[in-house]
């Protein structure tokens, strides 16, 4: 019984203070009295009921304490909805864009690939091989534990059984060795997935299917697996579904078909030309699953011999070994680089932490900003709650009550502004996933929101709020009340502070805001000079469209054939002026980087110029473009004839043009035409030179570009978004008509499709950039204004306590413009020393960031070397600073002497 | 306009029922309201001292009770003890529920009546 009544107390006097002040007493004399009756009456049981009894009232009594508090801070935030809706403003940008941000980086290089077993054992390399070399790679049993080659983005256009009139639909999907799901570890939903064992060469085609593609185009039919479908005009039938969210290796490129590589050329354009059988046909994406105990260097390294000696021997089969030998022993790059292969998008471990880094800086000051904006905020709130709260204590207020009530304001607006940042990355992310790239192959990104950055946010959000109200409560609760209570408004006059935590907090706001605004402000400005993409010509009358006939049916001759009527036919079509064809509509982003290198010289060293982008174009391309050739000639009709494959291991230099970039990086200022250049083993002629053409992106490439003519080989094994034809007329809308009247003419089930003007794909491109710029600026701008705002309340704050020492000083004769000149002069020291710290700051960081990766470099140099932005922004912001400094300022002028001194 | 007022509190809870039963006549103590309704309910109903004073403490806040300066005979006394009584709003709930109840009970009754007979 003793004991029951000792764990009785100890609980009574767990009960809130308020409670305890009031019943404390009377509960536990109560407990006392009644203890032996309940004892007698119901023993132990009762003993027990008693103590459950107030054990489970102790935490209810806190629980309306807390009820309280928060209707008490939501009845002190509706009454100053100034500072609620900035709190709650600033506070949810933070969060939205640290959610938004960290989801899709997250989503890009940390999440597994959905499906894959163990994907941590995956690795992809980073340059494609011939399929030779992976069946070698097959073989090392060591540092391997499977291997499958595939390629990804390839369109199929689909005929579906028993709708043999309906147009084909044009889908991606990957053509993949047979070990490809082996190696990935994916087990089918339905049917079987393909094997090695089961699927040889010369089998029924047969297909995998997605699982996206079972509901959207069979409608989730439950006899899928079995059926057949036309694949580029022929028959396969449908053995396996693949298990839901898996789209493949490489997800980034939505794959909804798998077919094997033991399909017939007709069926797979790709495998055309025995590519499974030539050694020198690098057309495979090796996927490899690394070797118990193996990591990705020494698989790397083993596959790098490998490579080495494979590349040697096929170079030896082709007739002249003891040139690319000597160079290949000289050349110490690693040929393999291999990259995860089981995340969503495969980024190179290097690139990680850069990327990481650049988000977290952007973010750690975005959310810097905010969180001072608040603590400011709630500092200020604090001080000037100072008298309030004394009175309290002095009547007998609990201070930890008056520390929760004040923190429950706190965690108020962090619970909204969490709950506004939850709303904002919801929208972000929905905005980004509706925004289209301009890529003939679709390009899929994860933008839904990631949990574990919901939860991150929002924790961080809770832990500000509280932090920055425990601050201030504690410190307007710890002090001895006489004084201030005596003093009434005046409080304590503390000299002026220049390290005081709320300047310093200011001065980190206005160097913060600074930082971000330079920064986002190179990067708008890089983007917008970069990426401008200008035609010398009206946009709207130049059609872009596309067909594939290969993957209608056509043999490799009859689509030759094609290619070399087309444009002739288009041509004598009234209003049309140029037409042209391309691997891909002008403008695009260019793939295929390479590295060239001049020919030895008499007297000269080679000159290697690394990362050149790569793009085929037609006869008549840039005239189509107006682009003016500097030097030499563009392609012709016979530049097309030439057999890239046949007649360029024969020792002949095939035609090539270089942008302006290329040309003086290889040759300085130097003529090129006529020049020769080597890439690999294929030597090339420079015919011509040609303007750099803007594209629409920044890209970490440089922008030296090579062109290559089309030939005949790639009019019959058309890229990914098929062949584009550019028509240009005269004619506005009107001539679209009679182009597709003309290709129908020739065949009327030639499918044309992607069909635009040039100025609406232009739009697209743009359209991506001008998103970036909005949001980059956007989140620029907006640290202003909360910097803005952060020095208007502080300003305004030291002009209220320093009431009377204004009032005196006027009284004593100070004219309106020396006080204004007393207030003011604080906050110009503030937004100098910030300014100047944000402007070091601004380009310290750009240079770390342009010297970890090349993918800001170009946007940093042209933006950071813009006056306009380095003389602009931090005027703008010590203007807009002033700005807010001085409305508060003003109203120290207008105190009135009598007023403030009789306030004693 | 009061009607409203006094419907809002009702149904009341059984223990604030109790409580206020026993406040009807003279100001009590906690052991005082414990007791009685002890008695009262024949040893059925024990209000568990912790739930007693966050009641009291809930219908105070409510209006329905107020602490009373009233102290009974100084023999009585218990000079440690707050004693609570009830307000002229309590008053007037508290007759509304038992209107209530008995309303109640008459139906009950009725009920019986003509089922049984």
């Amino acid at each position: 019984m003793n004991f029951a009544l000792r764990i009785y107390r100890r609980l009574a006097e767990a009960f809130p203070h308020e409670f305890k002040l009031i019943y404390g007493t009377d509960v536990i004399q109560l407990g006392e009295d009644v203890v032996e009756q309940i004892a007698k009456q119901h023993g132990v049981a009762g003993l027990f009921r008693l103590i459950a009894d107030i054990a489970i009232r102790v935490p209810i009594e806190y629980l309306s304490e807390m009820r309280r508090d928060m209707a008490y801070a939501i009845r002190a935030l509706i009454k100053s909805p100034g500072f609620a809706l900035v709190g709650i403003i600033s506070l949810g940008l933070g969060m939205g864009v640290t959610t938004s941000v960290f989801s899709t980086l997250y989503a890009m290089l940390f999440r597994d690939l959905p499906g894959a077993t163990d994907p941590k054992e995956l690795v992809i390399s980073q340059n494609p091989v011939s399929y030779y070399y992976v069946d070698q790679f097959r073989e090392q049993r060591g540092l391997l534990a499977g291997a499958a080659a595939f390629q990804n983005g390839v369109p199929f256009n689909v005929g579906f059984e028993g709708n043999v009139n309906a147009k084909p639909e044009r889908v991606f999907g990957h053509l993949v060795s047979p070990e490809y799901f082996a190696v990935l570890g994916i087990k089918a939903q339905r049917g079987r997935m393909l094997s090695a064992g089961v699927d040889k060469p010369g089998d029924a085609p047969v297909v995998v299917i997605s699982d996206r593609f079972w509901r959207n185009r069979l409608n989730s039919a439950p006899d899928a697996v079995g059926r057949t479908l036309r694949l580029n005009g022929q028959t396969a039938t449908i053995v396996g579904i693949a298990p839901k969210d898996f789209n493949g290796a490489m997800p980034m490129v939505p794959a909804e078909l798998f077919v094997p590589t033991t399909v017939p050329a007709a069926l797979a354009p790709e495998l055309a030309g025995d590519v499974l059988h030539k050694r020198d046909a690098k057309e495979f994406i090796p996927l490899m699953r690394m070797a118990p105990g193996a990591t990705q260097e020494s698989v790397e390294a083993g596959l790098d011999t490998i490579t080495r000696h494979l590349d040697d021997e096929t170079v030896g089969a082709a007739g002249n070994a003891a040139s690319s030998n000597n160079a290949s022993k000289s050349d110490k790059t690693r040929r393999v680089s291999l990259l995860p292969g089981g995340n969503v998008v495969p980024v190179p471990r290097a690139l990680k932490p850069v990327l990481l880094g650049f988000y977290a800086v952007l973010i750690g000051l975005i959310l810097t900003i905010a969180c001072m904006n608040l603590a400011n905020m709630l500092l200020a709130r604090g001080a000037a709650r100072r008298k309030e709260l004394a009175i309290r204590l002095a009547v007998g207020a609990s201070r930890f009550r008056l520390v929760r009530q004040m923190m429950s304001e706190g965690i108020l607006i962090a619970l909204l502004g969490g709950a506004a940042g939850l709303a904002f990355a919801y929208w972000m992310s929905r905005l980004q996933s509706q925004m289209k790239l301009p890529m003939s192959v679709p390009m899929q990104l994860d933008y839904s929101l990631d949990w574990s950055a919901v939860l991150f946010s929002f924790a961080l959000a809770i832990v500000c709020g509280v932090g920055f109200s425990l601050a201030p409560a504690l410190q307007a609760t710890k002090q001895d009340i006489a004084p201030t209570l005596k003093e009434g408004a005046g409080v304590q006059l503390r000299s002026y502070r220049l390290f005081g935590v709320r300047n310093l907090l200011v001065l980190g706001q206005i160097a913060g805001s600074l930082m971000l605004l330079l920064i986002t402000g190179f990067l708008v400005l890089g983007f917008s000079r970069t990426g401008s993409a200008q035609t010398a010509f009206d946009a709207n009358k130049m059609y872009v469209l596309s067909i594939d006939p290969v993957r209608d049916g056509y043999s490799a001759e009859k689509a030759q054939a094609l290619f070399e009527e087309l444009p002739e036919r288009l041509r004598r079509l009234g209003a049309v002026r140029y037409v042209a064809l391309a691997e891909q509509p002008p403008f695009s982003i260019l793939g295929g980087s390479g590295s060239l290198t001049t020919k030895l010289d008499v007297g000269a060293a080679a000159v290697t110029l690394k990362s050149v982008a790569r793009d085929k174009v037609g006869a008549g391309y840039f005239a189509a473009l107006s682009e003016p050739v500097l030097g030499g000639r563009e392609f012709e009709e016979r530049d097309q004839r030439i057999d890239a494959r046949t007649d360029g291991s024969k020792g002949v230099a095939l035609p090539m043009i270089l942008n302006q970039s290329a040309a003086h990086g290889l040759f300085g200022d130097a003529n090129p035409v006529g020049r020769r250049i080597t890439e690999d083993t294929q030597s090339y002629e420079v015919i011509g030179v040609v303007r750099d053409l803007k594209s629409g992106f920044v890209t970490g490439q440089s922008a030296a570009v090579m062109y290559l003519p089309l030939t005949r080989r790639d009019f019959a094994q058309p890229p990914a978004g098929g062949m584009t034809i550019m028509v240009r007329s005269d004619a506005g809308t009107d001539a679209l008509g009679g182009i597709r009247r003309e290709i129908a003419s020739i065949d009327p089930n030639l499918a044309v499709f992607n069909v635009r003007t040039l100025a609406e794909y232009l739009d697209m491109s743009k359209a991506y950039m001008r998103i970036a710029t909005n949001m980059y600026g956007g989140i620029g701008v907006f640290g202003l204004v909360l910097a803005a705002i952060g020095l208007a309340g502080v300003t305004a704050y030291a002009v209220a306590r320093r009431r009377k020492e204004i009032g005196i000083r006027m009284a004593l004769g100070s004219t309106k413009g020396q006080v204004l000149r007393l207030v003011l002069r604080e906050g110009i020291v503030l937004v100098a020393v910030g300014t100047v710290l944000g402007l070091l700051g601004a380009i310290v960081m750009s240079r770390g960031l342009s010297a970890l990766t090349d993918i800001f470099t170009q946007a940093f140099q042209t933006g950071a070397s813009d006056p306009r932005l380095l003389i602009g922004a931090p005027l703008l912001l010590a203007g807009l600073a002033m700005l807010a400094c001085y409305i508060p300022a003003r109203r120290s002028a207008k105190i009135d002497p009598l007023k403030a001194l009789r306030e004693e | 306009m009061p009607e409203i007022d006094l419907q809002r509190f009702l149904p009341l809870k059984t223990q604030w029922f109790h409580i206020m039963l026993s406040l009807a006549g003279e100001g009590q103590h906690g052991y005082g309201i414990m007791q009685e309704v002890l008695e009262r309910t024949g040893g059925k109903v024990r209000l568990w001292p912790a739930t007693l004073y966050g009641s009291i403490k809930r219908l105070i806040e409510a209006g329905l009770i107020e602490e009373s300066d009233e102290r009974p005979a100084p023999e009585l006394d218990d000079a440690r003890r707050r004693y609570h009584r009830l307000t002229t709003l309590g008053r007037r709930v508290l007759d509304a529920e038992s209107e209530r109840l008995e309303a109640l009970v008459h139906a009950i009754r009725i009920k019986r009546t003509t089922v049984l007979e």
